[in-house]
Formats: structure tokens, C-alpha cells, sequence
């Protein structure tokens, strides 16, 4: 079994349960936090090269696209961070019976700290 | 009505899909469909049934992208503008057409024998559940991990954890209850409600309470 056929069936999306598409989201959201731990390092590691090289590379994180960048990466740690606390009380099998109603509180939760993270995020720190 | 088939047999290079135009009425089940197009249309198409009303879990397939119980789906529940799509479960070697080989979870079961062989042995049979597949094509896992044991084989062990306070080693192992993931899509697509993702859910929480005994 490949890695192309294993993506497929995580992120299946036609047919699919909320259940399933909250997997598939925050397994994508794991992923791509993952990756930006990578790149995380490589920011942090401009340090070595100086004050000023590290001021710079920051400068682009102030730019527009930098802050379409910062609210992409809020939206991926928030869905990530909600969906993970409703997996990790019913992966403990807790609160089973009301799994449904657990999982619509994690979305509202992500969605609003979404909300909040891009006001901050465009009106604060932009 | 139109009825898309998704067709493989072995020795060919690709799977393709097939078009079927066939009379239908929405109280037909699908099976009913798939069945009349194997009488009349073409002979070689190949599939599995037995019961025709949802007890032996034969023919479980994908209708337009969601596993379900052919026999017990009705067409005019599941038809989108007129066409109805046709395909294998997931997660199983497809063997031919429609049919797909179940012995990945039929031979994880503690006893190598089928239900009615489990029963006629005095050993339980699984409860609720039709031994369909259906939770394996559901489950993003199962669907990518061989080794994993599977929704319905996880279920079972609950049970019998609850009756004998002891699972055996493979169940509680990473190949076992510890490898789901909470997508719950087992239970979304369960055809006779048996609950497996919880089930699983819940063995786990006997496990880290030490409420049961692994050998």
C-alpha cells in the first residue's frame, strides 16, 4: 500500500461523515504545522548569521503576504489545536454519548479563535 | 435510470467504468439493479449476495461514494440526477468487478471459520454485527494500514473483554485499539448500528484503567 493510496483514503472527503472530514482536517493541519516547525528552524537559524540578517528575514513576515501567512498558519494550529483536544477525550473514551454535539463545539471553538487570531492578527499586529 | 459500474478483473492494466442504462423504480433496491444488469445486460459483471435483506453482509459496496448495504438501499434513496455510481469496497484486494477478498478480517477473528461455523461451534457469533467490511472501507486506517485488525474484529474484543476481564496481546498492541484514530466513520456507515468506533474507544479506556487482563 502506497503513500498516495494512504492520503487518499485520510482525505477522502465524498461520502464522508463531519467525523471523517474533522480526521482529515486535522491530520492535514498536523502535517502542515510539521512542516512549519521546519521552516521555524530555518528562521531561527538566521541567528547565526547575524542581527541583521534574522531583523530582515522577519521583515518579510510583515508584509502583506506575511500576514496572509500568519492567518493561514493560525487557521491550520487552531483547527489542529480544537480537533485534537475533542480526539484526545474521545480517544480516551470519554464523553462518547455525546461525541456529535463534542466535535460541533470544537468547530465552533476553532472558528472563533480563528476570528479572533485574524483581528488580531490584520488589525494588531498589522 | 443510469447505472455506473466500476470494473476490474484480474489481468487487466486498469480499472474502468461501465454504463448501464436500466428501468428502475425508486423502491427497487440497488442489488435489485446491479442484479438485472448481470441477467440481461452483461453476464461477466460479478458481485456478492445472499440474504437480499441485510442480514448476511454479502453485498456491501460503495453507492455514489458512501459503503451501505445494497440489498437494503433503495434507489430512489441514493440516485442523483438519475445516475447511480457502483464500486468495490475500499480497503480490501478487489478479486473481481464488484467482489473483494474479506479474509484480511474474516481471518483475524480468534477462530478461523465463518460466522455460521463460529455458531454452529457454540462460539458466539458477533453480536450485532453482519461481518460486511463495510467498517474496514470506511476507516481511513484500516484503508491504510494492513496490519491494522479492524473496526468490527476491535468491536468483538470489546465484548469479550467486558465477559472474560481478558483481550489478547495483538488487540491491545499497535496493530490494535491503538492504532484508531477517532474518525468514527465505522460507526457513521455501520448498516445494523454496532458501534465499533466507540466500542474501540471504550476497550481503550478499559486498557488504561487496567480493567482488563491482555494475554
Amino acid at each position: 500500500m502506497g503513500l498516495g493510496e494512504a492520503l487518499r483514503s485520510w482525505l477522502r472527503v465524498r461520502g464522508r461523515s463531519a467525523e471523517h472530514v474533522s480526521f482529515a482536517v486535522r491530520r492535514l493541519a498536523g502535517m502542515v504545522l510539521a512542516l512549519y516547525l521546519v521552516v521555524h528552524m530555518v528562521d531561527i537559524s538566521t541567528l547565526l548569521m547575524g542581527e541583521h540578517v534574522y531583523s530582515a528575514f522577519l521583515q518579510v513576515f510583515a508584509s502583506p503576504i506575511g500576514l496572509v501567512f500568519d492567518v493561514v498558519l493560525w487557521a491550520f494550529l487552531v483547527l489542529h489545536g480544537a480537533l485534537g483536544l475533542y480526539s484526545a477525550l474521545v480517544e480516551a473514551g470519554l464523553l462518547l454519548e455525546r461525541r456529535k454535539v463534542l466535535l460541533a463545539a470544537a468547530w465552533a471553538a476553532a472558528l472563533l479563535l480563528l476570528v479572533v487570531g485574524i483581528v488580531v492578527i490584520l488589525y494588531v499586529m498589522g | 435510470m443510469r447505472l455506473v459500474v466500476r470494473r476490474w478483473k484480474e489481468g487487466w492494466r486498469a480499472p474502468r467504468y461501465d454504463v448501464f442504462e436500466v428501468e428502475a423504480d425508486p423502491s427497487e433496491s440497488v442489488l435489485d439493479l446491479v442484479e438485472r444488469v448481470s441477467l440481461k445486460l452483461d453476464p461477466t459483471l460479478t458481485f456478492e449476495h445472499a440474504c437480499h435483506h441485510g442480514v448476511c453482509g454479502a453485498c456491501g459496496m460503495v453507492v455514489n461514494g458512501v459503503e451501505r448495504l445494497t440489498c437494503v438501499t433503495r434507489v430512489g434513496d441514493v440516485a442523483r440526477n438519475g445516475v447511480i455510481l457502483v464500486e468495490p469496497l475500499h480497503g480490501f484486494k478487489v478479486v473481481s468487478d464488484l467482489v473483494v477478498d474479506k479474509s484480511r478480517m474474516f481471518s483475524r477473528y480468534p477462530d478461523d471459520t465463518r460466522t455460521l461455523e463460529r455458531v454452529a461451534a457454540q462460539v458466539e457469533k458477533l453480536w450485532d454485527c453482519v461481518e460486511c467490511g463495510i467498517c474496514y472501507s470506511a476507516c481511513p486506517v484500516a484503508c491504510s494500514y494492513p496490519s491494522y485488525l479492524g473496526p468490527s474484529v476491535l468491536a468483538w474484543a470489546f465484548h469479550r473483554a467486558v465477559e472474560e476481564g481478558r483481550v489478547p496481546a495483538p488487540v491491545a498492541s499497535r496493530s490494535g485499539v491503538w492504532s484508531c484514530h477517532a474518525a468514527f466513520d465505522c460507526s457513521e456507515k455501520c448498516p445494523v448500528n454496532f458501534q465499533p468506533g466507540e466500542k474501540i474507544m471504550r476497550l481503550r479506556r478499559l486498557l488504561l484503567r487496567g480493567a482488563v487482563e491482555v494475554v
